[in-house]
């Protein structure tokens, strides 16, 4: 036996531990920021509602003008807006919850000279607060539904209770511990964010399947050389994966796309742990129960 | 010998969509002259027998080369030529298809754009413009819905923007949306021409004599000096301009009955001076109940049944220009709601966005850099893992000529391509390349066996592939119903993509791999 099976052999219980430490504490971590703010994490306007406005103006400076918003808004984000060929700042988007465009420009109007009449100044866009409130909630039980799904999908292709459960559990640790890094980072999650967590839940499984399918179904070699084996392959797909993101995270210009890609790399590298700590702790001792070997 | 049979024909297949890909796709490096994107209604253009063709591919569009002889390369050259071109004077219109003759006029009412590269339709965020998504206070019937897409649609057009996309949608808790696309156009000429009502009455004596729309109005002059036209401009006390428009509209004969029945009733009043006075009532214009303007109706047309009538209203501006403009607008605005009618019923913004069109440029630039990057990433690591060529460059190849075929039904589809679909496109090939690392190794480690056959260590391989495809697409699903139909083109674009992966490319893949492995 190698020293790889050895480790498994003898902590495979306390893998299974970690990982669900790792969903236990990320749960407190949720459960605080609830708490603090009443919200399970924080939202962008495009999803509570609000207006943004891309403000062309280099001469204003930006602690200037995030000193202002500060002043006089609860909820707001200030960014710059860059010209990318030349990578000089070109003016700035702000955008505030719950609030209407008048009173922004009236705030902006005291201390800047703005030509708010003109679209190529200063651009105003909204969310309608209960039409963001209801898209939200929409996107949510789009969440809810694919994760159902997913598990329906599993359970009819494994058709074994505690493996399935495994799997599911792995996927639901990668999201919930993705969640509470978002919190720790103060990140405002827009409706692509949430859109990443579907994405999340149709990939980080891939890993798993992959392991339940060669611990549960291949007897070609003894159990733990089995998850060695997949483990490598496992582990050179999560990797290709986070490369692959991570160049795109570092290139990519749009908000958007940066924050989907960050949740992905952030839930790929929990799925590490989430699939090769607990659901093979999990599938070691269900195999040595029922004599797979 | 049956096996290799059915190896080349994967590999044939995969080969038969990357061709049909690269034809839907027909890139296409001769982008000079300008596209025709439109042809306004009632336009001199359409006139002169210019015919747009809304089901035509991009790269098809019909292409204005040369105007009067001289060469038209891009969008600026158009602008200098057109504009340095007095009205009246003759245009020679050549395109890539024939020429056309016409007399210039301020607005040709031709719309025109750049000349596609391809067939791949860019979404909103990557090539500029508006979105709006609109909610009625009230439950749309189906039939109230198709006219209010019909009417945005038409004013739209109308109004000279004719790459747009309307569509309804439903969410998850019975709220329905339309949601209207406009590329090129600024946020504020898209709020104002779609979110109001524009609901127009002509009353005398809150009566109503008629009402926008064809029903009532026959025909309304745009376009063309002699009958529509800022006419009178003058400065206010206040130091600020205030200038009129003025255009001709015919009536329908029940409108002018109802003009003639009205104004019959009235009585002449003759103290206002001027030639045979004025009747006692004003024509009263209003637009979605705020009155516009109000016309003084001469005696002479006392229960008479005319059908030209004469629109008016005001402009205002800090300057004489910007009241021109104003005044140009509300023409604009008011002539676009008389030829198309109201909406049945009253809506309200709940979403607007819109992309600048360098912002728009820069994203889809942006956007391949993005794709091209995970993809070496992808490499790299694919290479550091196998060292071995026969491996990596298969995973290259594949990847990216899954990405070919996405673009290629996108292009088929005639959709478009926004920033989400980037995003789906970048996680169809993340789990592409996962299954074929799956492949990969499950058929260098049946090598070292020599005990399970190729068939079998596929058939292994394609359960793990087919769980992973089933949960893909499982969890996309819900996006058809939620997100206010903003998202289902990322979802769309992600099932494709997985789908594309299991049911073309993997399999070629495995079948190249196979048989490096065996040579």
């Amino acid at each position: 036996m190698g020293k790889f099976e050895e480790f498994y052999e003898k902590n495979y219980k306390k893998l299974i531990i970690i990982s669900y430490a790792i969903l236990l504490i990320s749960l407190i971590l949720i459960g605080i920021h609830f708490a603090r703010t009443g919200e399970f994490f924080n939202r962008d306007i495009s999803l509570k509602g609000g207006i943004s406005v891309t403000l062309y103006n280099e001469k204003i400076s930006f602690d200037e003008l995030e000193g202002l918003l500060k002043q006089n808004f609860k909820d707001y984000d200030l960014r710059e807006l860059k010209d990318f060929s030349t990578n000089t700042n070109v003016g700035f988007i702000i955008e505030v919850a719950d609030i209407t465009e008048p009173q922004l420009r009236e705030v902006l109007r005291d201390k800047f000279d703005i030509n708010f009449d003109n679209k190529n100044v200063y651009d105003p866009g909204l969310t309608n607060s209960s039409f963001g409130e209801s898209f939200y909630r929409g996107l949510l039980i789009a969440v809810l539904f694919s994760f159902i799904f997913m598990s329906i999908v599993v359970f009819i292709s494994f058709r074994t209770f505690i493996p399935s459960i495994a799997v599911i559990s792995a996927a639901l640790i990668d999201i919930i511990a993705a969640l509470a890094v978002i919190n720790l980072l103060e990140i405002k999650l827009s409706a692509a964010g949430i859109i990443s967590f579907l994405l999340i839940i149709g990939y980080s499984i891939d890993t798993d399947i992959l392991l339940t399918t060669r611990m549960l179904k291949r007897h070609d070699a003894p159990l733990l050389e089995r998850l060695k084996a997949s483990m490598k392959t496992g582990l050179t797909m999560t990797f290709a994966a986070i490369a692959a993101l991570t160049a795109g995270y570092l290139i990519a210009i749009p908000e958007e796309l940066k924050q989907m890609f960050l949740i992905i790399i952030i839930a790929l590298i929990f799925d590490i742990f989430s699939t090769y700590l607990g659901n093979a702790g999990i599938l070691i001792h269900y195999c040595k129960k029922k004599n797979i070997t | 010998m049956k096996l290799k049979k059915f190896l080349k024909f994967r590999v044939l297949f995969l080969l038969f969509w990357i061709i049909i890909s690269i034809i839907a796709i027909n890139p296409s490096f001769n982008t000079n002259g300008v596209a025709i994107k439109g042809i306004e209604q009632n336009s001199t253009a359409l006139s002169a027998g210019m015919i747009f063709d809304s089901s035509t591919t991009l790269t098809n569009l019909e292409k204005i080369t040369a105007i009067n002889g001289k060469e038209i390369n891009d969008l600026d050259d158009y602008s200098k030529l057109i504009n340095n071109i007095n009205n009246s004077e003759v245009l020679r219109i050549q395109t890539n298809k024939k020429e056309y003759v016409m007399l210039k006029t301020d607005n040709l009412g031709i719309v025109v754009g750049e000349a596609s590269s391809s067939n791949l339709r860019k979404g909103l965020d990557l090539q500029g413009g508006t979105r709006v998504v609109l909610e009625s206070d009230t439950k749309l019937t189906d039939q109230e819905t198709t006219d209010i897409i019909r009417t945005i649609s038409s004013r739209l057009n109308v109004y000279g923007l004719s790459d747009i996309k309307i569509k309804q949608s439903k969410d998850l808790f019975g709220n329905s949306f339309i949601i209207a696309e406009v590329a090129g156009a600024s946020k504020e000429e898209v709020k104002d021409l779609i979110s109001s009502q524009g609901k127009f009455e002509a009353k005398i004596g809150g009566e109503t004599v008629f009402t926008g729309g064809k029903k009532d109005i026959t025909f309304v002059c745009r376009d063309d000096g002699v009958c529509s036209g800022v006419r009178q401009c003058n400065q206010a006390e206040d130091g600020g301009y205030q200038c009129r428009f003025e255009f001709a509209i015919k009536l329908s004969p029940e409108a002018a009955k109802k003009h003639a029945q009205i104004t019959g009733e009235l009585d002449t009043n003759i103290s206002s001076g001027s030639l045979g006075g004025y009747l006692s009532k004003p024509l009263d214009l209003y637009l979605d109940d705020n009155l516009v303007d109000s016309l003084q109706i001469s005696s002479n047309l006392k229960g008479l049944e005319t059908t030209d009538i004469s629109i008016s209203g005001p402009g205002f501006g800090t300057t004489r220009n910007d009241a021109v403009k104003d005044a140009n607008k509300n023409m604009n605005k008011l002539q676009t709601v008389l030829i198309t009618g109201s909406l049945p019923v009253k809506l309200n913004i709940v979403k607007l966005d819109a992309v600048s069109p360098a912002l728009g440029k820069a994203f889809a630039n942006n956007a391949v850099m993005v794709i091209l990057a995970a993809i070496v990433a992808v490499a790299i690591v694919i290479f550091i893992r196998y060292r071995d060529l026969k491996i990596s460059i298969p995973v290259i190849l594949i990847s990216s000529s899954e990405i070919l075929i996405i673009l290629g039904i996108a292009a088929l589809i005639k959709y478009n391509l926004d920033l989400a679909a980037i995003a789906g496109i970048l996680a169809a090939v993340g789990t592409g390349v996962d299954d074929q690392i799956v492949i990969a190794d499950e058929i260098s480690s049946g090598k070292k066996e020599h005990v399970t056959s190729f068939k079998e260590k596929i058939k292994r391989a394609f359960f793990v592939i087919m769980v992973a495809w089933a949960t893909g697409v499982a969890s996309m699903i819900p996006l058809f119903w939620a997100g206010a139909g903003l998202f289902t083109g990322f979802a769309l674009t992600t099932i494709i993509g997985i789908c594309i992966g299991v049911f073309i490319t993997r399999p070629a893949f495995a079948s190249i791999v196979e048989s490096l492995e065996e040579s």
